[in-house]
């Protein structure tokens, strides 16, 4: 039998940009090799307007993520992104501070990928998720969060908020960002922080009972 | 029982906690879960390149409000 291992997690900030770096060397350790093309995948892109260039480096990733999480399909995440930061270059000059970056991009994120769930397909897709049963779920002596395979996490986890309902998924994405606060994370979803904590906890617990059952 | 079978199937099984030892990873809540497979996600590496060149294509955007109010203050002491 497996025994525990705990790990300490480190800060969102760091242990991303250590990874950024390392892809990042990576990239330009496959850009010496790459044949030739419109560019090579280690090239940095020139950037029109350099300060979005910065924007973009510093958000792309968490903005990838929240898409890839709440649309559950990496090629939708992808569009998404793309059209989120070209929304994001446009509307620029309407960005008034009042919020931080990373929120403001959220906000367009999560305005972009509804409009995408609300397509035919999504609309018709059956839910068969019944809160209930999340809510009856027995509490088990080990810990549900537990897992032995690190590289069907990626999986598992998607399964588990496919099925969770939209509000739910939102509001574990949203809080699993460190750089967001409750409050804004109640500005983002139009709802008091205490509503937020609330919820936040039926979508724990509906997410442990979701994922004990993905094994 | 041969010693000598015991003690490979004492090793192999060694070899194996070791191996989900390795593998096994317990979270303290979802988000942390999250966080977790956040920090294994990149963006696919030509995205940056596809928003470079549809941004290329882009006029210039406004400055905002108070970009432009600053660099009145700026210029005007």
């Amino acid at each position: 039998m497996a025994t525990f291992v705990s790990m300490a997690e480190p800060a969102q900030t760091g242990s991303s940009s250590v990874s950024e770096e390392a892809n990042r060397a990576k990239a330009d350790a496959a850009a010496t090799t790459a044949p030739g093309g419109p560019f090579s995948i280690g090239d940095r892109p020139k950037w029109a307007v350099p300060e979005f260039g910065a924007i973009y480096e510093e958000h792309s990733r968490p903005v990838y993520y929240l898409a890839l999480r709440f649309l559950g399909d990496p090629a939708q995440a992808e569009d998404a992104t793309h059209d989120v930061f070209l929304k994001a270059y446009r509307k620029l000059g309407e960005f008034r501070g009042d919020s931080a970056m990373r929120t403001w991009l959220y906000r367009i994120t999560i305005n972009h990928c509804k409009n995408l769930l609300q397509t035919w397909h999504h609309r018709h897709m059956v839910n068969n998720a019944d809160e209930s049963l999340w809510e009856s779920a027995p509490a088990s002596a080990e810990n549900p969060l537990r897992v032995l395979e690190i590289k069907e996490l990626g999986q598992r986890i998607q399964k588990t908020l496919d099925v969770l309902p939209e509000e739910y998924r939102l509001l574990l994405l949203l809080v699993a960002d460190q750089q967001m606060s409750y409050n804004e994370i109640a500005a983002l979803t139009g709802q008091s922080p205490d509503a937020v904590r609330g919820k936040l906890h039926r979508a724990r617990k509906a997410f442990i009972a979701q994922f004990q059952k993905s094994a | 029982m041969n010693p000598n079978t015991s003690k490979l199937r004492q090793k192999q099984e060694t070899t194996e906690q070791i191996a989900s030892q390795q593998t096994a990873r317990e979270f303290a809540s979802p988000e942390e879960m999250l966080r977790h497979d956040a920090g294994q996600i990149s963006p696919p590496p030509g995205l940056a390149h596809r928003v470079a060149e549809s941004i290329a294509k882009e006029p210039r955007p406004a400055r905002s409000w108070w970009q432009r109010w600053f660099s009145r203050r700026s210029t005007n002491p």
